[in-house]
């Protein structure tokens, strides 16, 4: 019975194996029409502008013919350390305080409330940032010194956006360590916060990069914080103290206003399109690379 | 049957429109006149009928939407399209005989005169409708900044790196620049007085922020009392508990300083249209005499300053030469 039943013909069955594939396919196809948009695009702008002088150039100001994204890109990277050193380390501890000292009941209060903050509109962040944390700034650090739009304010606020992706993705590394483990070290004498750090961190090494550099490349695309709380000019420095402009805040303030197709300002903004495409695709290659390279298998 | 008599009647009335149009006292004339001046007849915009095309300066366009929606609000049910392309592209196109008005922010040129005369086969009419002062702010806070000549206007915005580099009496204190944006007429006109108008000095100056939203700019500007920046009168006038504007050379931008035009950055806002087209449209006949009457309730509310009353009774008069018989 089972046999003719392998050989009969289900339709139904055809109907969602087609609609399973459409599915797939669709986003395949998205994604290589991203790909061909951003190439075609970008490739009309290095036909104007070299490749070497875009990205060693110190000044980005395309309407006077200034095509160095290095103050753009500095932005970018200074936003998001800022956010990794707020969400690294309480992502880390949030995700070992659940999955190792939690008792069950507090876990399941307080995980789905630090997913609810995951939820929030990082329209609504960047706002936070520009309305709340920056006067904090100034008050504790002086008006002069803080500019209203500067870039520590909005990568506090991008490193709570992505503190609970981090302390998801870690907490699900660190439950993944089997229990047998544990309980050796118990069985050796091993003090709790011992068994934690020893053991299984380490034994959890490759989710944790993983949730790490995931982490990253989401600080990296992020956009509505630093459009409205980092500044809306290239200016290059590190001083975080600054206004400064990030790759993704000067697309979202470009092509705001109306710019006319076919010029070099448009086309500029594709090629940062494809840095940044390019910035998010290689570390997450990364990541999965390691994770494949220090995977423990149990 | 039926439909034949409709159609008849139709094209009845569409032959008596296009004969009053073209003759004949204007169809939406009222006895109560809104002119202050008591120069121009009275309109009832629910008696205006057909849509008017107007282009231009954005500038103008906040000023002429917000008498459109007076005209609208008394009645008018027609369609006025107001495209914000700049000046340049509105004269363009009434040189081309595309539009029913133009609107600008600076005076028609000889060149342009010349073709709208050819396309409408009538002489272009100037009319004076306001004046933007454009404002340079820096925050209340500042202490040192009151006056600033042009020269001086020109090292803020370009090479100065220090507030000392302009004035050496001033702190030594960087700059913080909030301008609009190079999309912005506002931009435009600023680089075209004071640099004029390459683009070059003011977009490689250090510490420049720039924003299409001059809610932007305020904010910036009136978080530090070493920021200083630049727009339409407009949003000076809705903050000016938390930024201070400039006085260039002296002046400072007010009603007497935009009357007599000693504030440099002030400039006439024009509208312009032929006298055949008041004729043969009385729909733009009647906007222009509502758009004259009722201007000055709007203009302040809308952020710029009234024209001065002559260059008002002026234009009121070159309507009422245009369309003498008509009313």
């Amino acid at each position: 019975m089972g046999t003719a039943l392998a050989g009969k013909k289900r339709p139904g069955e055809m109907m969602v194996q087609l609609f399973l594939l459409f599915a797939a396919g669709v986003s395949v196809l998205t994604t290589l029409g991203i790909v061909v948009t951003l190439g075609k695009e970008s490739f009309l702008f290095f036909r104007e502008v070299s490749p070497i002088e875009f990205l060693t150039a110190r000044k980005w100001q395309p309407q006077i013919e200034e095509f160095g994204i290095l103050p753009l890109f500095t932005a970018t990277v200074v936003t998001s350390l800022i956010a990794m050193m707020i969400a690294l380390p309480a992502g880390l501890a949030s995700a070992v305080w659940l999955s190792e000292y939690a008792p069950e009941k507090a876990r399941s209060v307080i995980k789905p409330i630090l997913e609810i903050l995951a939820g929030i509109p990082s329209v609504v962040y960047g706002f936070f940032a520009l309305q709340s944390v920056t006067p904090a700034l100034r008050n504790v650090f002086g008006g002069e010194r803080v500019d209203v739009y500067n870039t520590m304010s909005a990568g506090i606020v991008m490193g709570v956006l992505i503190l609970p992706l981090i302390s998801s993705m870690c907490e699900d590394a660190l439950s993944s360590v089997p229990h047998s483990m544990r309980e050796g070290a118990y069985a050796l004498g091993a003090t709790k916060i011992e068994v934690s750090l020893n053991i299984v961190m380490p034994a959890a090494f490759s989710g944790l990069a993983a949730a790490f550099i995931v982490g990253f490349s989401r600080a990296i695309g992020e956009t509505m914080i630093v459009a409205l709380a980092a500044g809306a000019g290239p200016n290059l420095t590190l001083n975080p103290f600054r206004a400064a402009e990030t790759m993704t805040g000067h697309i979202v303030r470009i092509s705001g206003g109306d710019l006319s197709y076919d010029s070099i300002d448009y086309n500029s903004l594709f090629a940062i399109g494809l840095l940044l495409f390019l910035i998010t695709l290689g570390l997450n290659m990364l990541s999965s690379r390691l994770v494949r390279k220090y995977r423990e298998v149990y | 049957m039926k439909r034949s008599i409709a159609l008849t009647a139709l094209v009845l009335t569409a032959a008596f429109a296009v004969a009053q149009s073209s003759a004949g006292k204007f169809p939406w004339l009222d006895k109560m006149s809104d002119d202050p001046d008591k120069m121009l007849p009275g309109v009832d915009p629910t008696k205006v009928t057909g849509n008017i095309v107007t282009s231009g300066s954005s500038t103008v366009f906040p000023l002429s939407e917000a008498v459109t929606e007076l005209f609208v609000k008394e009645g008018y049910t027609g369609q006025i399209s107001i495209d914000s392309i700049g000046s340049g592209g509105g004269l363009e196109r009434f040189g081309k005989g595309e539009l029913d008005v133009a609107n600008a922010s600076r005076g028609i040129k000889a060149s342009e005169i010349e073709k709208a005369t050819a396309s409408y086969g009538s002489d272009p009419i100037e009319i004076r409708v306001g004046t933007d002062a454009l404002a340079v702010c820096v925050s209340s806070k500042n202490t040192f900044a009151k006056d600033v000549t042009k020269e001086e206007l020109a090292k803020i915005f370009s090479d100065a790196v220090y507030w000392s580099d302009v004035r050496a009496s001033w702190p030594k204190k960087e700059i913080k620049r909030y301008i609009p944006g190079t999309d912005s007429g506002t931009f435009d006109y600023f680089t075209e007085e004071i640099f004029k108008k390459k683009k070059e000095p003011i977009l490689g100056a250090k510490n420049l922020q720039m924003s299409e939203d001059d809610n932007v700019l305020v904010q910036g500007i009136s978080g530090s009392e070493y920021a200083v920046g630049f727009f339409g009168y407009a949003y000076f006038n809705e903050n000016k508990s938390r930024l201070k504007a400039l006085s260039i050379g002296g002046v400072v931008p007010n009603q007497e300083s935009v009357d007599k035009a000693t504030y440099p950055l002030a400039r006439p806002l024009f509208m312009y249209v032929t006298g055949k087209t008041l004729n043969d449209k009385p729909q733009v006949a009647a906007f222009i005499n509502f758009y004259l009457s009722n201007v000055n309730r709007v203009i302040k509310r809308v952020g710029y300053f009234p024209a001065p009353a002559a260059d008002l009774k002026k234009a009121k008069q070159a309507w009422l030469d245009a369309t003498k018989g008509r009313y």
